[in-house]
């Protein structure tokens, strides 16, 4: 960081800002990390890096900007680049190539599911959970920024680094693996989802 | 004469553009909308069979994420913890 930046603020702002505007995130920071992780531990190790970080580069930060986009994607950051080491998800070649996959922006959206309403109203959040925690790692957090944090497209964007229509796709796939997801308890459930004959 | 028959037999049973269609659909749920689209879409509702189910299931799909994905209480511990590194990094 710059010499300028280093000065912006004083040691009573930057209590003021980490107290104000980076704490009240800490319930949402714990949830995402540990959809990430799986791991109690890991998620607290995660957030408090999280946290650490941004105290380090709390000058970087636009006092009334969006705290919590700031503070999503300094998580995300730190995920990819520590906690994804350490767990068996793909190798970096392996991700990249799959990257390449997901960030095509040509969604086939064609595919229609023949999952019924009642049957996804009736499930229960450990089935909802279990089908979201079961996606790739890339699909699950679409899904969780934008629905369970609700974070908008462009926030989206930013937070990951990709393009607006890349979170589109990404999105729209990812929700379709889900519905796949919840077909198979729904028929579980004995709900008919085939199609008449 | 039975209404609710009625009106969905005025549907169109095949979309005319899925794709376009769809991608509307998904963003207005996800806020993205302009105004515009937003005015396209009551007319896709009534319209367009494969428009309408697909909404409604997107829909509810937004919403059980939304309201049941259970959520895990933060341990009491970690904001002092965080609190307590940072002092030390001062
Ligand atoms: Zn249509």
């Amino acid at each position: 960081m710059s010499e300028v930046q280093r000065k912006k603020y004083s040691d009573k702002d930057k209590n003021a800002i980490f107290d104000q505007e980076f704490m009240p995130h800490i319930d949402s920071m714990y949830n995402f990390a540990y959809r990430l992780t799986f791991d109690e531990d890991d998620a607290k190790d995660l957030v408090q890096d999280t946290y650490l970080k941004a105290y380090r580069f709390i000058n970087s930060f636009e006092r009334g900007t969006n705290a919590k986009a700031w503070l999503f994607r300094i998580l995300k950051n730190s995920f990819i680049n520590e906690y994804r080491k350490k767990s068996k998800q793909p190798s970096k070649v392996d991700y990249q190539e799959v990257e390449t996959y997901y960030n095509s922006d040509n969604v086939d959206y064609n595919m229609t599911s023949d999952l019924r309403v009642d049957a996804v109203k009736d499930m229960l959040g450990d089935e909802i959970s279990n089908a979201l925690n079961s996606l790739a790692v890339d699909f699950r957090t679409v899904i969780i920024l934008c629905d369970l944090e609700g974070f908008t497209y462009e926030e989206m964007a930013k937070i990951l680094d990709i393009p607006i229509g890349t979170v589109r796709s990404r999105l729209h796939r990812a929700r379709n693996l889900l519905k796949e997801k919840l077909k198979g308890y729904a028929q579980n459930m004995g709900y008919d989802t085939e199609e008449d004959q | 004469m039975d209404k609710n028959f009625n009106s969905s037999s005025e549907r169109k049973l095949n979309c005319r553009d899925v794709g376009k269609c769809f991608k509307l659909l998904e963003s207005i749920l996800d806020g993205e909308a302009d105004l515009e689209s937003k005015a396209l879409l009551d007319e896709k509702l009534e319209k367009c069979q494969p428009c309408f189910e697909h909404f409604h299931l997107e829909k509810v799909i937004r919403e059980v994420l939304k309201t049941k994905c259970t959520k895990r209480v933060v341990p009491v511990e970690l904001a002092d913890t965080i609190r307590q590194k940072i002092q030390e990094i001062k």
